[in-house]
């Protein structure tokens, strides 16, 4: 009969609040949708093969927008990481206690057919605590077991805009024996703690005081490379049995290399056909294209991620019966078979992704997602030496070529002695063209038919070669329409070619267009903007001072002539005067002159650079979006034809 | 095109004819295509066999479906047998390789996968090279709590490739018969089902989509199942032996087989693919098991409703209310008129419950407990919803619909299954009555949110069989701009403009504002044009939501040719509409369904500089056939040296065919044309 009354006597004393929403600092309020009361993790490092990650998390969301990402928790889990728990708790705007989780209440869902994999064992916990009413709070609390000591846990507590932090802290405990390996990000002063040493066991500290929240910026780097972080990784580590060390990239190298060792033994019949091409195709650059055209006709990408399958990669034969596997499996099985044909070829791990930032070097660790392979051909003669990269995973990729998905990056070579740095291939502005020939003939009425004829080589037929090789010809017409910026037309006919360049990829685009209404009608006049299709947006004005550095795209050439034919009854009245400027940006030019046989003539050419690396001071971008603004000035020229009396 | 529909039931003697494309005519006989699972035809390897299929990137050759029903013990079970073959033309194709099996499972009873075969034949040197798909490489995921998926691949897959695998679904779910799909987004040559039903069940046929059947025949036949009882002691302790025993039933045997069937293409303004697709569809209507008479499974609307108004998950919660009587009490008392008093009881609900996004029409628990845990689904929402307006003293109704994601109810069909939504109804004397849902904050009483803008809803009334709802919205997608400019000799534009935005433009710019806030919404409106200048805004009524929301702000515009000119051409019109029109491609299959109504209305008065006159546009009216739309735009001098000029936009029908496609993409061209004509500003001679 006690046991009531205690019950009820702690109902007497409601628990204190917690995290009422009015302690918050206005500062940081400012711009938010939510603030990060604290995110404190801490790493437990149980031995070489298993390390504790408890995070507790608790954050204000102020309003609607910040609901979705913040009033819920997803934990991943997988073959190699056991989710102990994962607790949770709302609280209202004063912080008293709205409703704590039920473990019924937490979801549990396989990742099956996310981005494009057969099988993965890849799952996620979620637990939804959105409230209808702002602001609230939210406290959760996990804990994941780890036996993949490759990838340490990162502690980054302000990542997304609009989002401010009160603050944070990261503990890890490590025996003194398998020291502890980190790099800090952009870090504040004194957020670091000198390690501790008790008994076998050392213990690293780092806080993180309060910060506003931060916006993301036009042509910036991601907010990730912006704020402060701890990246952790092991000294020494064990996987499943398979011991590591990333003292070096060359030590973690190795022990990809160990781990895919043995694996890439051939059938009998195809290590002769491969060897055969060594009679066929003595030149080894041919030969390699030759072994690449063998891979992309028989081959495709399946993945299959399962426990170490996700780092090691499944024996060659088993591509070589099923026809397929994953970006590993493909690269291992290549490798095999340019060995077979005599050219020896490294495996490489690289971070894929037009987005993908770049590997960090200065601090050994997994920060790969991909595997490519990297053929050298300056051993065997050839002139001019180069290397060649391969991507395995495409059927459709041009032989060498490394786009914005792998290229101008580095790359991590798994070779018999360990792994080396290298970087991918880059691409300048001549390697980065789009030629464009567009013949209009107006009619009276002010509506025009259209030929134009694009041709795209390195990263600007990107997309192109995609749509080429993936799209039906009636999704081909979807795209195209859906990104002409014009009031209203019909493209009347389409067709997509390879049209490679020397030594790069390249597309053609052949389309017919008719333009219901192509100029202006003012009165007896028509205006017409002859920059039809390759006009350039001005960037937005910016408000307030800009905090990101500036990061440039690609340079790139983009080359347009225009042929207006004018319509007999029409006359020029106007045409624009010819532009022309140069910068540490770039150089443009556009001209528009009539031709002794009445057709009118608009030809515009920019030129993009890309000082400094790509990456810029943020006081650069005033100048850049001058050059900017200036562009699209130029391109909004206009002619001006009148009615004839006759 | 005509859509068909097909309504069958499978009593014989309830058998209606088939309307095919309008007339009732039997299809012509088609030769039924065979094929030996195993063995590819040396035809499937001829290139000149598939020159018609150029755009494509994979055929189905040949799709064929069996289901029949079996004894487990005592049980019937579905028995689903399937055989694919298909050819790859591309490398774009290789997905269609890739196949995954969901697998219901709940409780005991369970969908399970058997017999899974499969083939790759590759052409290689003349001789055709056959791989089988080891079942090694097939895997199981768990997906969700009830959902387990079988997923193969199947090796060697190369250009000119023909796949073919087969498997066998058993399942004790009568319920969940599952559709035959004829169609799929690439060209079936040849899909074809058969389904073999006794007469110990009673399943509603639904024909969907475009496409016509080649073939359709059914016959009366007899099949046998075999009835297995399990031996063990009576409760006297008696033991009693298993048995086996034959029984024997008449059974009717549906043959359904379609040629040539096009790809299916998703197109803008949709509501779902689903909607579209040809497919058949099979409800279990009723049972009829020797001994127990004819049970009414889900055979008309006064039995769904009154399954339903009983049900825990349903109607027995819709008076249990008494949780919510404090809160109610004070809102009873300030209102007396019930409009007003069900807008304050739905945003009593909208403040204390959160929807999560799922959409059902049953409740996931008490209602209580949502209200408590301030989170629900769409149905613990509205039910509260309902609830609380009784509570009110409001006769509010349960209405229930399927949202444009989950397609289109067919009203023909008395079938629970085709909704996932609920909603409630409020009469309000008259003719009048209030469609009532407190999912969407950000939307005013009495406007569904956009996802449940499906033509119709199904009333849910006690000892009645309810009736259909329409579902049309009275608010309509509405955004007005009044636009006060000067223009000075240079060119350069000043002035003020003040937009408003109502009913579910509304709601759609105060979602986007909540999501960027006041800075970013303006920065991102004057990056939509060319030297737009923001000096100063303000956003009004945001969070009224029963009122349009408002933004005034004062706009400037530099000329893009600085310097005094003798002529200005000026388009300001074009400034604020639409930048293109949103129909692009010149050909559409299927209706666009925009859901609401549609009203664009832009005013501009000019000032022209001192000494300036300006040559207008001609006024214009374009009209839509049958009063589908309009367009008018006026432009006059109102007084000297200023000029007015409107623009106004109406689309009176949620819905268009796709036969009126044309005339709807003519008629925006139409108006964008009007809007871009330029003004000719001069100084006076």
């Amino acid at each position: 009969m006690l046991l009531p009354v205690f019950a009820s006597l702690t109902l007497l004393v409601p628990p204190a609040p917690k995290y009422p929403a009015d302690a918050i600092a206005p500062a940081l309020r400012e711009n938010a949708h939510a603030v990060v009361r604290a995110f404190d993790k801490v790493v437990t490092v149980k031995s070489a093969g298993q390390l504790v990650e408890t995070v507790h998390r608790v954050v204000t969301v102020l309003d609607e927008a910040g609901s979705d990402d913040y009033g819920r928790e997803v934990v991943y889990y997988d073959a190699l990481n056991r989710i102990n728990y994962l607790h949770g708790a709302v609280y209202d705007a004063q912080g008293n206690l709205l409703h704590q989780l039920r473990p019924a209440e937490v979801h549990d869902q396989g990742l099956g057919s996310a981005g494009g994999s057969l099988m993965t064992d890849v799952r996620v916990r979620y637990a939804d605590l959105r409230q209808p009413a702002t602001p609230y709070t939210v406290e959760f609390d996990y804990e994941v077991t780890s036996a993949n000591t490759l990838f340490y846990p990162d502690w980054q507590p302000q990542h997304d805009e609009n989002v401010s932090l009160e603050g944070a802290t990261l503990q890890v405990t490590t025996p003194t024996a398998l020291p502890l390996r980190f790099e800090e990000q952009l870090l504040p002063a004194g957020a670091a703690s000198p390690p501790v040493v008790a008994g076998s066991q050392t213990t690293y500290r780092w806080r993180l005081p309060a910060a506003p929240a931060v916006e993301e910026e036009p042509l910036a780097p991601a907010l990730s490379a912006l704020l402060p972080a701890v990246h952790l990784a092991p000294a020494t580590f064990e996987v499943q049995g398979y011991a590591g060390s990333l003292a070096s990239w060359q030590s973690l190298g190795q022990w990809v290399y160990e781990l895919g060792k043995g694996r890439d033994v051939l059938p009998p019949a195809l290590t002769a056909k491969m060897a055969q091409l060594l009679v066929t195709s003595p030149d080894p650059r041919e030969r390699a294209r030759k072994v690449y055209e063998f891979l992309q006709g028989s081959t495709r990408y399946v993945s299959v991620q399962l426990g170490l399958g996700g780092w090691q990669t499944s024996p060659a034969t088993s591509v070589a019966t099923g026809g397929y596997g994953d970006c590993k499996a493909l690269s291992n099985y290549t490798c095999a078979l340019l060995k077979a044909a005599g050219l020896p070829a490294y495996v490489a791990l690289v971070g894929a992704g037009a987005d993908h930032a770049d590997v960090r070097t200065g601090f050994p660790s997994s920060q790969f997602n991909h595997a490519i392979l990297c053929l050298p051909l300056a051993g065997h003669g050839t002139t001019p030496a180069d290397t060649v990269w391969l991507e395995c995973t495409s059927q459709t990729e041009a032989f060498g070529y490394m786009g914005s998905f792998t290229g101008n990056r580095h790359a991590l070579l798994l070779t018999p002695e360990g792994g080396r740095l290298v970087a991918t291939p880059r691409y300048g502005a001549q390697a980065n063209r789009q030629q464009r020939r567009t013949d209009l003939w107006l009619d009276p009425s002010g509506g025009a038919k259209a030929t134009v004829r694009t041709q795209r080589l390195g990263l600007a037929q990107d997309r192109y070669a995609q749509l080429l090789h993936e799209a039906d010809p009636e999704e081909q017409k979807k795209y195209v329409s859906n990104h002409l910026r014009l009031s209203h037309f019909t493209v009347t006919s389409l067709r997509l070619a390879p049209a490679p360049g020397p030594a790069l990829p390249g597309v053609v685009e052949v389309m017919g267009l008719e333009l219901a209404s192509m100029g202006t009608a003012a009165g007896r006049r028509l205006l017409l903007e002859p920059n039809v299709l390759g006009r350039l947006g001005a960037l937005p004005n910016q408000v307030g001072a800009r905090q990101a550095p500036l990061a440039l795209p690609p340079a790139a050439l983009y080359q347009d002539t225009v042929r207006l034919h004018v319509p007999t009854g029409f006359q020029v009245e106007n045409l624009p005067a010819p532009a022309q400027f140069t910068t540490a940006y770039g150089t443009y030019s556009s001209t528009c002159t009539a031709l002794p046989d009445g057709t009118l003539q608009y030809v515009r050419q920019l030129e993009t650079r890309r000082p400094g690396g790509g990456t810029l001071p943020a006081a650069k971008y005033g100048e850049y979006r001058d050059f900017r603004r200036k562009i699209s000035q130029a391109d909004n020229a206009q002619v001006v034809l009148v009615k004839t009396d006759a | 095109m005509v859509k068909k529909l097909l309504f069958l039931s499978l009593f014989a003697a309830r058998l209606l004819a088939l309307p095919s494309l309008g007339q009732a005519q039997q299809p012509t006989p088609v030769k039924v295509v065979e094929i030996k699972f195993g063995k590819p035809e040396p035809a499937d390897f001829e290139a000149r066999n598939f020159v018609a299929d150029s755009a494509a990137s994979a055929v189905v050759l040949y799709d064929f479906g069996n289901t029949r029903f079996r004894l487990n013990g005592t049980s019937f079970q579905l028995e689903s047998e399937r055989i694919t073959r298909i050819k790859i033309l591309k490398k774009a194709g290789y997905d269609v390789a890739t196949v995954e099996v969901p697998l219901y499972h709940k409780d005991l009873s369970e969908e399970k996968i058997t017999g899974l075969k499969g083939f790759t034949y590759n052409e290689v040197g003349g001789k055709i090279e056959k791989v089988k798909l080891e079942t090694g490489q097939a895997f199981t995921e768990e997906r969700t709590k009830n959902v387990k998926v079988r997923k193969f691949t199947l090796p060697n897959v190369r250009e000119g490739a023909v796949i073919e695998y087969t498997y066998t679904v058993t399942s004790d779910f009568l319920f969940n018969f599952q559709d035959w799909t004829f169609q799929r987004e690439i060209p079936t040559r040849w899909s074809e089902f058969r389904a073999t039903i006794p007469e110990y069940f009673d399943y509603k046929l639904l024909m969907r989509g475009y496409q016509p059947l080649a073939l359709q025949a059914q016959e009366q036949v007899q099949t046998q199942y075999n009835l297995h009882t399990e031996g063990g002691m009576t409760d006297r302790g008696q033991h009693v032996s298993s048995e086996n025993e034959t029984i024997s039933a008449r059974a009717t045997s549906y043959h359904w087989a379609m040629q040539n069937v096009p790809a299916l293409r998703e197109e803008p303004f949709m509501t779902t693919p689903s909607d579209y697709v040809a497919r058949i569809n099979f409800e279990l209507a009723g049972e009829n098991i020797p001994g127990r008479g004819y049970q009414n499974v889900a055979g008309n609307w006064e039995k769904i409703n009154a399954d339903l108004l009983a049900s825990d998950e349903f109607g027995s919660q819709l008076d249990r209310a008494g949780f919510l009587s404090e809160a109610i009490k004070p809102l009873v008392a300030q209102y007396s008129d019930p409009a007003e008093r069900a807008a304050a009881v739905r945003e009593l609900i909208v403040k204390n419950v959160k929807y999560d996004g799922t959409n059902r029409y049953s409740a996931s628990g008490p209602l209580k407990k949502s209200y408590e845990l301030h989170r629900g689904t769409a149905a613990d929402v509205n039910l509260l919803l309902i609830a609380a307006l009784r509570q009110a003293g409001l006769a509010a109704q349960p209405v229930l619909l399927s949202t444009r994601a989950h397609g289109r109810v067919d009203a023909n069909f008395p079938q629970l299954q085709q909704f996932n939504y609920v909603v409630g109804l409020l009469p309000l004397g008259g003719d009048q009555e209030l469609l009532l849902d407190a999912t969407e904050p950000l939307l005013p009483c009495g406007a569904l949110p956009t996802r449940c803008l499906n033509q119709t809803g199904r009333l849910v009334a006690k000892g009645t069989e309810g009736r259909w709802v329409s579902l049309a919205p009275r608010h309509a997608l509405s955004h007005y701009q009044q636009v006060t400019l000067a223009v000075d000799e240079q060119g350069n534009l000043t002035g003020q403009v003040h937009e408003e935005y109502s009913g579910y433009a509304g709601a759609a710019a105060r979602e986007k504002l909540q999501q960027l806030g006041e800075k970013k919404y303006v920065t991102e409106l004057a990056g939509r044009h060319a030297s737009w200048e923001l000096p100063s805004y303000k956003f009004n009524q945001v969070s009224q939501v029963d009122k349009p929301l408002t933004l005034n702000y004062e706009l400037r515009r530099a000329a893009s040719a600085p310097g005094a000119a003798r002529e200005l051409y000026l388009n300001p019109l074009a400034m604020f509409g639409e930048s293109g029109n949103p129909f692009q491609h010149a050909q559409r299959l299927y209706p666009v369904d925009f859901g609401t109504t549609l009203q664009e209305v832009i005013m501009v008065t000019l000032t022209l500089p001192a000494g300036y006159t300006a040559e207008l546009p001609k006024p214009a009216v374009v009209e839509m056939p049958d009063k589908g739309g309009r367009y008018i735009f006026t432009a006059a001098t109102t007084s000297p040296g200023t000029v007015q000029l409107v623009s106004r936009l109406s689309l009176n029908k949620p819905i268009y065919g796709a036969e009126e496609y044309a005339s709807l993409r003519e008629f925006y061209r139409l108006a964008l044309a009007k809007q871009a004509e330029a003004l000719v500003v001069k100084k006076n001679e």
